[in-house]
């Protein structure tokens, strides 16, 4: 019987190759690949976000962890039929135009990966018609938009203007973080969703989707 | 004392009793003069000009030539982003597809660095004796981040070697850079390495215990002193740093300075901190300022070992009277602490009774200051308008309120002055924080005769 605790922990430890090994050895037991998903892999990138939040882990532990999690999901994915890969939901995320901080981003990419979401990374630097141009492409439901500079915060207001202008305004939820972003910034520019830390982001992004 | 005095004796590891003042204006120096971030990054005299408007106005004891984490990875092929109002950005990584390690030094004469030798040059000329001058280099760590990008991160596990070769080869650029800056007068040099923040400390151990006791080492034997500049929640790893043996730490909001400083004080090491750079410095009140920094002092054990400064590189916005008031709490904090508490209470009711603005008979100029005496910005702001009162002699009227009497304190809050030193003609907010020159004060003060 597959251990999905094991897979669990080698996963929160970075441990690739095994992962994919003990994912490849669930499958051929005939376990359901969307309990390993579910139970082995989402619920270690649970574990590894909450563990960041708390300053238990670091930037360096989540971003191979998250490797590792990809690893498993690549041997998952064939295995899953079609109503397995229901689409939970889309998001398109980047750092806003002028600011080329990253890190924060790369990990609420991977919280949001950890919850199941498909998710569109334009990189940093990214302007305001670029977000909604993907939107508008990809047909999301999120776009998340990250930024680190007092400077360049500003940024997520004319996100908000172009989502108008291009006519998909009630249809995405558009999501900001970052270190100087804070709830009533959030309001004030007319954005949805504030959050402080990607764990959470991750959760408030699954609630809207499921909305 | 000189600043310079006490910044050296509290590195030293002595005790004074007064505790030094470390403005970490960069790109903000330019603000001050008028010329975009841009411009004083690339223009030596722009830089110097605006370099010698800090040293006036923010009376530092302590002062950096240049906050720049991208002159060296410039050098060694990273592309730039420029901005009018910020320093430049690395924003590509020649080592993101290759583990190669590089084997070019920058030269003296490569890039940035003639620019930034050149400013430390006159700054030392100029105020050498007086200010402690304070030489930035990127740290190795962030200079590897910015050679590799962000991959750096995951190579600490998958490749530890590389990660360790590639800072041992950011170090020897570290050495070479230090170098040049130690000779062009730099009393201390900053390693500044706002990475450090995202790897836990046994990540620290593993990799950079070694390459930074090396750089401090090196900066000790070259006759200087050093700092370890971080920025970011770098509370885990502030005991780790200190076994590296810089003869400073600078911390930025993130950190609890009071518990930080419980640290450094086993250690015997003097920790930098900590005014919140944005909700405080950019977004707040000159009161704010003041109140955040008596706070500051205030909650230390000791003012032993202890630098006061911001967080980390100043945003080039913030106005110029907040920073004038964290220089008056910790050089005047008593003071300070008493014109917060005036201000504070709402008790004071105004007494006097306000000119009727509107009929005066001759032009009124009003100068609002912190103190004249002890205050530079206010000092220069009382002798404009002294200067301008002796040219017009009895055409005008001139007075000063200084904030430390609380009937002052009452008038300026009816008057609804916010920013101190301030100079108002006939009731009107006219100059604030920059001193105004001569003639375009006298054009104003003619235009109400
Ligand atoms: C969509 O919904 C959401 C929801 C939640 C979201 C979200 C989106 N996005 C993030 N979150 C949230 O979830 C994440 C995980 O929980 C969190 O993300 P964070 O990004 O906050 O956290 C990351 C996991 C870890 N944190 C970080 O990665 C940022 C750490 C600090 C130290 C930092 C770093 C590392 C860097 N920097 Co920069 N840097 C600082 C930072 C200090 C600080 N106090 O934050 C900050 C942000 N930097 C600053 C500055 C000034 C600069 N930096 C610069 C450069 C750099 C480095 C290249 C050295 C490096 C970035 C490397 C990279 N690839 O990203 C320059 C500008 C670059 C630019 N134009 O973008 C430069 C201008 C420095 C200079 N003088 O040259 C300061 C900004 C001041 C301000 N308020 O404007 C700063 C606060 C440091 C300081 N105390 O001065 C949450 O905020």
């Amino acid at each position: 019987m597959a251990d999905f605790e094991k897979i669990s922990e080698l996963m929160q430890k970075g441990k690739a190759d095994e992962v994919k090994q003990l994912c490849a050895d669930a499958l051929e037991e005939g376990v359901n690949p969307k309990d390993v998903l579910d139970k082995a892999l989402l619920a270690a990138m649970n574990i590894v976000g909450e563990k960041f939040k708390n300053n238990e882990v670091f930037v360096p532990e989540v971003l191979i962890a998250a490797r590792a999690m990809n690893f498993g999901l690549e041997v998952l994915k064939p295995a899953m039929v079609d109503d397995d890969i229901e689409e939970i939901g889309k998001v398109v995320i980047g750092t806003v135009k002028g600011d080329l901080h990253d890190i924060g981003k790369n990990l609420v990419k991977i919280m949001f990966e950890g919850k199941g979401l498909t998710v569109i990374d334009l990189g940093a630097d990214v302007s305001a018609d670029k977000f909604v141009e993907a939107a508008v492409n990809e047909g999301a439901n999120i776009i998340a938009c990250s930024a680190l500079l007092t400077t360049t915060m500003t940024q997520m207001e004319s996100v908000v203007k172009a989502a108008e202008d291009a006519g998909i305004r009630d249809k995405v939820t558009i999501m900001v973080g970052g270190a100087p972003v804070t709830e009533k910034f959030c309001d004030s520019i007319g954005a949805d969703i504030y959050t402080a830390d990607a764990a959470t982001a991750s959760e408030k992004a699954l609630e809207a989707c499921s909305k | 004392m000189t600043g310079k005095e006490k910044v050296l004796a509290v590195l030293n590891k002595e005790k004074i009793d007064s505790i030094p003042w470390l403005p970490f204006a960069g790109v903000h120096a330019g603000k001050l003069k008028g010329y975009t971030a841009r411009e004083v990054s690339t223009d030596a005299e722009k830089l110097i000009k605006s370099l010698r408007e800090v040293n006036k106005l923010y009376k530092p004891d302590g002062q950096p030539v240049m906050f720049d984490l991208q002159i060296e990875a410039e050098i060694l092929g990273c592309d730039l982003v420029w901005s009018e109002d910020a320093p430049p950005t690395v924003a590509s990584h020649p080592l993101s597809e290759s583990t190669d390690i590089p084997d070019t030094i920058p030269a003296a004469t490569d890039g940035r660095i003639p620019l930034s030798i050149e400013a430390m040059k006159a700054m030392k000329a100029e105020f050498g004796d007086t200010t402690a001058l304070y030489g930035l280099i990127t740290g190795p760590f962030t200079l590897s981040s910015h050679l590799r990008g962000t991959n750096i991160f995951m190579d600490m596990i998958m490749n530890p070697d590389y990660v360790k070769d590639l800072l041992s080869y950011c170090v020897k650029v570290a050495k070479a850079v230090s170098g040049y800056y130690i000779e062009a007068g730099m009393d201390v040099i900053a390693v500044v390495d706002p990475l450090i923040s995202q790897i836990s400390p046994d990540h620290f151990e593993e990799f950079m215990a070694v390459p930074f006791a090396e750089v401090f080492d090196f900066i000790r034997s070259s006759g200087a002193k050093s700092s370890f500049f971080v920025c970011g929640n770098a509370t885990a790893n502030i005991a780790p740093m200190c076994k590296t043996n810089p003869d400073s730490i600078s911390v930025d909001e993130n950190v609890d300075l009071a518990a930080a400083k419980k640290v450094t004080d086993e250690h015997n090491i003097v920790i930098g901190g900590n005014i919140p750079l944005t909700s405080v410095m950019l977004f707040g009140t000159q009161q704010d300022n003041m109140k955040n920094t008596v706070d500051l002092i205030d909650s230390v054990d000791n003012t032993d070992l202890l630098i006061i400064a911001p967080g980390c590189d100043m945003p080039y916005d913030i106005p110029v009277e907040n920073t004038i008031g964290v220089q008056q709490a910790v050089h005047q904090t008593e003071q300070i602490r008493e014109m917060v508490k005036n201000y504070e209470g709402s008790e004071i009711e105004f007494e006097g009774e306000l000119p009727d603005y509107a009929n005066l008979e001759k032009p009124f100029i009003e100068v609002f200051t912190l103190d004249s005496i002890t205050c530079a910005a206010c000092t220069y702001m009382k002798a404009s308008a002294v200067d301008i009162k002796e040219h017009f002699g009895d055409k005008v009227d001139m007075v000063e309120y200084k904030y430390t009497e609380p009937q002052n304190i009452a008038r300026c809050k009816v008057m609804e002055v916010k920013q101190l030193p301030s100079i108002y003609i006939n009731g009107k907010l006219k100059y604030s924080s920059i001193i105004p020159n001569r003639s375009e004060f006298i054009a104003e003060v003619e235009k109400c005769l």
